[in-house]
């Protein structure tokens, strides 16, 4: 069996070769890429949070500008594009692979081969699904007409020898049904004969391999492995290296760490001082080389407050750099909780809230993230101090456009819009759970718990009585305890906020930092909330005309209960005891959206079991162990719940 | 190179074109910072008469000039003379600060300095002075001084200067590191009365 | 076939180098036998080593003054800077001697400082770089800059006992409680600013003997 290496000269193996490679490349992007298009229209229907209204607000005051630097950077937006680069590429190459199975249908070569191929089925006349019987019957047929005794006299040399030829083919094929041996040989090599002679082949044309040519494919290949190939792969394995996992250049954060390494005491951390490190960010430089951080300190506070940077040029790289001042504030939150530094980390996430809303940091920062608010006639004309939109909220309609100074009553309506739709979150139940156990032993995994009512500021405050034990409870089911986060990727995704001044759309997150009470630091990484229900925001509860609950016709069932689940980052201590935890959870977009809270973990031996005499006792003093831990844990209702004193303020106020 | 210039009389060093009492203004930058704390340890030195043995023995002397400033701030104090008293007090520790060498005990500086800023916060919150006094106040909770008093002064300040989330945070705090203490959570249920009444809840 | 015999051919040229079969020999139609010497590998493979053996040689190099012009950890180090600047001043004019001590003490209670500053620094480091959120970069400096720490306070207890002998114990006891009540000092004297920061941040109205006035 020689080996010999043909070269592709008649055409017969290339376009296989080539339609192989093809198709790798083709058909798994196409696929992923029809199921992007049809995965992002369905998530966009935003599964509970209907909140469309919001978003064509948010649309009707983003400005112009705005609009055309979405149109140039949004990526996103081009999915539905048919001229997209994507498709175009996508398009030729299927072009070209029916190019190619046309010119392999029609290839003569390969027809040819294909007909060489030994098919006894074919031979015999059968189908390839013929029974034993039908087979021996083909065969004497055939044998019968073919079989050269049988032949007629007449015939010629020629026709002789092909008579011949095909009865020792028909043979063949019995054989290669029926016999053994030869059955072997026919399952093995495709022939009853045994291994024919292969030829193997090369599936380049020679053309190629030609001496003229070929030491254009060496240079080629030489090229690709030698020199592209190192290049492609160290420019990728470089930049991977330059971000940080957070998605941030590593010398932005190089740059973080410096700062609070050598932050020292009478730097205050304020706002400013954030906006300062930011401009420092190694992206701003990367792109725009020419430009210093002062000049993008300047661009940043230009944005805050509204101004014009002075050409089209500096507000285009306005917007560009603030868009990017979402990653680089999550990866520098994530460097200070490194550093369980709560100050920069708090401070950090208010810099994230100025720069989302165009509104610089003040007392007043409630109110003029509001939309058509002439911030002169507020400051000017406030007789009663208010600071928050849900005290504003307490003063009806007319009133509210006399202090925000919004003459036109449209606009008036949308301002209040938004205002009713600024997410507030308030805490029903805040506790430390172990799954599978009451109470939390030493050494043992709790995640925190808490259950937020999310409600306008329009809304009036519900106290947590109200609320049955039932609905603030977790199910039990040992779903929950394999995996108790699952029920949080179960609530609908955060629509998407009203920002009309930010760069992009964009979605609230909370961000949620775990503290000690004891030294008052941050204990672990940020975690970041990005599905809650906001339901609740359609209800129409208005604190104006909802003298109490009962005549409000308050019904708990209707109200939507958000869960927001944290792990830590550590076990509970060896020792029992008591260990106090601060909760900061700071909304990303929205001023006045925050929650801090102080939880006590209660760390306890495993209440025993004991036998049944005892059981009485145990079971009061376990019952009223829960109890405790469940009083206590209940947001320390003794002296932070602010219901009972509105109730009682209430009553003695009432009249 | 030089950056400083050295005026032998007073042997201080200082930035080109600057003398050193413009120094003590402390800008703020690492280096006029550093100069000063260099221009201090001359001072101190100078001022020291054993140099080849130096001990972080605080100075009787030095303790006896401060003891004699304060106590007369208090007996002023007593006398009702609040603003007499806050510049006696506020004398003692610009020369606790100015005096003592910074090598003498830390520890020992450290409890002299919170001992009399207690008193120097007190005479700042019967006058009204919130800012100072919270500043001072944010200084002993930095050096870990806390105490409940020191609580609830802070939470006192804050909700009179109109923070009434950070006093709520501080409250919380308080309660968590003095578990039952009657006047903290007095205080909390005022804290949390007020964010309600300022987030138009009730 | 044709080509068979012109395989057959030139593998049977004599002086060939056993070679894998690259397309040149096998689709040559005319026969070309290609001379090569015996020493031919020995020459390549020593080609190639010797190449990159040079190229780590200027790699290492490379490394080592892009590692060394890595920027400290910690900003500017004014209190070695001032002390060799008031050292060189002592040569130039009179300068008191007590003047180079001040400024050593200092130097020392800034090493001081920067040692605990890094023992602090330290898990802090650890867990940013293990999950990511700092780079490699940073992690070097950081190592570096321990060791350098360690030399920097050896050298000022070494210049500490030239300029007095029997000094060194001493010398660094006095740095630590100097080191302490700097920092306290700092703090202390940024009181001021942090005043002045408060009450534009909270937008208060302070009368000027500093009462609270509400609106």
């Amino acid at each position: 069996m020689a080996l010999t290496y043909d070269y592709d000269e008649q055409s017969e193996t290339w376009p296989f070769f080539v339609l192989t490679i093809l198709l790798m490349i083709i058909v798994p992007v196409t696929i992923s890429h029809i199921y992007h298009l049809f995965a992002k229209s369905d998530g966009e229907a935003e599964d509970g949070n209907d909140v469309g209204s919001f978003e064509s607000l948010s649309d009707k005051y983003t400005s112009q500008e705005i609009k055309q630097f979405r149109k140039k950077f949004d990526r996103g937006n081009n999915k539905g594009n048919i001229l997209s680069r994507r498709n175009i590429l996508l398009m030729i190459g299927w072009a070209f692979v029916a190019f190619l199975i046309h010119r392999i249908n029609t290839n003569d070569a390969i027809q040819d081969s294909v007909s060489s191929l030994f098919d006894p089925y074919d031979i015999l006349g059968i189908s390839s699904s013929a029974s034993e019987r039908e087979i021996k019957s083909a065969y004497r047929k055939l044998s019968v007409k073919f079989h050269p005794d049988k032949l007629a006299k007449e015939l010629t040399e020629q026709e002789r020898t092909t008579m011949e030829e095909a009865y020792v083919q028909i043979t063949k094929a019995y054989e290669a049904l029926t016999d053994e041996l030869t059955r072997q040989n026919f399952l093995k090599y495709g022939h009853p004969d045994g291994p024919q002679s292969t030829s193997h082949g090369i599936a380049l044309p020679s053309f190629l391999i030609d001496s003229t040519s070929s030491p254009i494919l060496v240079a080629i290949y030489i090229g690709s492995f030698v020199l592209l190939l190192p290049y492609v792969v160290s420019k990728w394995w470089s930049k991977t290296r330059s971000y940080t996992k957070k998605g941030i250049h590593v010398k932005s954060a190089s740059y973080f760490v410096d700062r609070l390494v050598n932050y020292k005491p009478s730097e205050i951390v304020t706002v400013d001082l954030m906006l300062k490190w930011l401009s420092y960010a190694e992206e701003f430089k990367q792109f725009f080389p020419d430009m210093k951080p002062e000049d993008f300190e300047k661009l940043l506070h230009d944005y805050i407050n509204r101004r014009d940077s002075g050409s089209k040029k500096l507000n285009m790289a306005k917007y560009r750099i603030v868009a990017k001042c979402h990653s680089l504030i999550h990866g520098l939150v994530d460097i200070a909780c490194g550093f369980r530094n709560l100050e920069v980390a708090t401070v950090a996430l208010d810099t994230f809230k100025c720069i989302v809303q165009a509104v610089p940091k003040s007392p007043y920062s409630q109110i003029e993230q509001l939309p058509n608010v002439d911030m002169e006639v507020f400051k000017n004309g406030m007789t009663d101090k208010i600071q928050t939109v849900g005290k504003l909220f307490k003063y009806d309609d007319e009133k509210i456009g006399k202090i925000l100074g919004i003459k036109d009553n449209d606009q008036l309506k949308e301002t209040l819009q938004v205002a009713a739709n600024i997410p507030q979150l308030h805490v029903l139940r805040a506790d430390f759970v172990v799954p599978g156990e009451t109470v939390v032993t030493p050494l043992s995994t709790p995640h925190i718990s808490i259950k937020v009512l999310l409600r306008s500021a329009k809304h009036k405050l519900i106290p947590t009585e109200k609320f049955p034990a039932e609905m603030l409870e977790e199910p039990e089911d040992f779903e929950h305890m394999r995996d108790p986060f699952a029920s949080m990727a179960k609530q609908p995704l955060v629509p998407y906020s009203f920002a009309p001044y930010f760069p992009t759309k964009r979605r609230n997150t909370w961000c949620c930092l775990v503290a000690l009470q004891k030294d008052n630091k941050i204990a672990q990484t940020a975690m970041n909330i990005e599905r809650l229900s906001f339901k609740n925001l359609s209800k129409h509860f208005d604190k104006r005309t909802v003298k109490d609950l009962e005549s409000g016709n308050f019904n708990p069932s209707d109200w939507e209960i958000g869960t927001i689940k944290i792990p830590l980052g550590q076990q509970a201590p060896k020792e029992t005891g008591n260990v106090f935890f601060r909760i900061v959870i700071k909304s990303t977009d929205y001023f006045g959206s925050d929650l801090d809270i102080t939880m006590k973990m209660h760390v306890q031996d495993p209440p025993k079991v004991e036998e049944a005499e005892d059981l009485d006792i145990y079971d009061a003093s376990d019952e009223s162990e829960l109890e405790d831990s469940d009083e206590e844990d209940e947001s320390d209702s003794d002296y932070t719940d602010i219901d009972t004193d509105t109730e009682v303020e209430e009553d003695a106020t009432d009249n | 190179m030089s950056t400083v210039s050295y005026d032998s009389n007073t042997k201080l060093i200082s930035l080109h074109n600057t003398t050193p009492s413009n120094n003590d203004e402390n800008d703020g930058s690492m280096l006029q910072i550093n100069i000063s704390q260099i221009n201090k340890l001359t001072k101190s030195l100078v001022a020291s008469s054993n140099i080849q043995n130096l001990t972080p023995q605080p100075s009787q002397e030095t303790g006896k000039l401060i003891k004699n400033l304060f106590e007369s701030g208090l007996k002023l104090t007593k006398e009702k003379k609040f603003q007499d008293a806050l510049k006696n007090i506020s004398l003692a520790i610009e020369m606790a600060t100015r005096n003592r060498a910074p090598w003498e005990m830390f520890g020992m500086q450290l409890q002299e300095l919170q001992f009399m800023l207690r008193n120097k916060i007190d005479l700042h919150l019967i006058q009204g002075h919130y800012v100072d006094a919270l500043q001072d106040l944010d200084l002993l909770m930095n050096t870990n001084m806390l105490t409940v008093d020191v609580f609830i002064r802070r939470i006192d300040c804050l909700l009179k200067l109109g923070q009434l989330e950070e006093a709520k945070a501080t409250a919380d705090r308080a309660l968590a590191l003095h578990n039952n203490e009657t006047k903290l959570k007095a205080l909390l249920l005022q804290c949390n009365r007020s964010l309600a009444e300022y987030n138009g809840d009730i | 076939m044709d080509s068979d015999s012109t395989f057959n051919g030139t593998f049977n040229g004599s002086n060939n180098t056993y070679s894998n079969g690259t397309f040149f020999e096998f689709n040559e139609e005319k026969v070309e036998t290609i001379p090569l010497s015996f020493y031919t590998p020995f020459v390549y493979a020593a080609i190639v080593v010797i190449s990159l053996w040079i190229f780590s040689m200027y790699h290492k190099r490379d490394q080592i003054k892009k590692m060394s012009e890595l920027a400290s950890i910690f900003d500017e180090h004014d209190a070695r800077d001032l002390y060799f600047e008031v050292k060189e001043m002592a040569d130039e004019k009179k300068v008191h001697e007590k003047v180079i001590k001040a400024a050593l003490l200092n130097r020392g209670a800034e090493a001081i400082r920067r040692s605990f500053k890094l023992k602090e620094m330290a898990p802090q480091i650890e867990v940013l770089y293990k999950n990511g959120s700092v780079g490699d970069e940073y992690w070097q400096r950081y190592q570096t800059e321990i060791k350098l720490n360690e030399v920097e306070f050896k050298e000022t207890i070494q210049e500490a006992e030239s300029l007095q002998s029997g000094w060194a114990q001493n010398f660094v006891v006095l740095c630590r409680e100097i080191c302490f009540n700097q920092a306290l000092m700092r703090r202390y004297q940024s009181i001021l600013k942090r005043k002045q920061v408060c009450i534009s941040e909270w937008e208060l109205n302070i009368a000027n003997d500093g009462r609270l006035i509400t609106a």
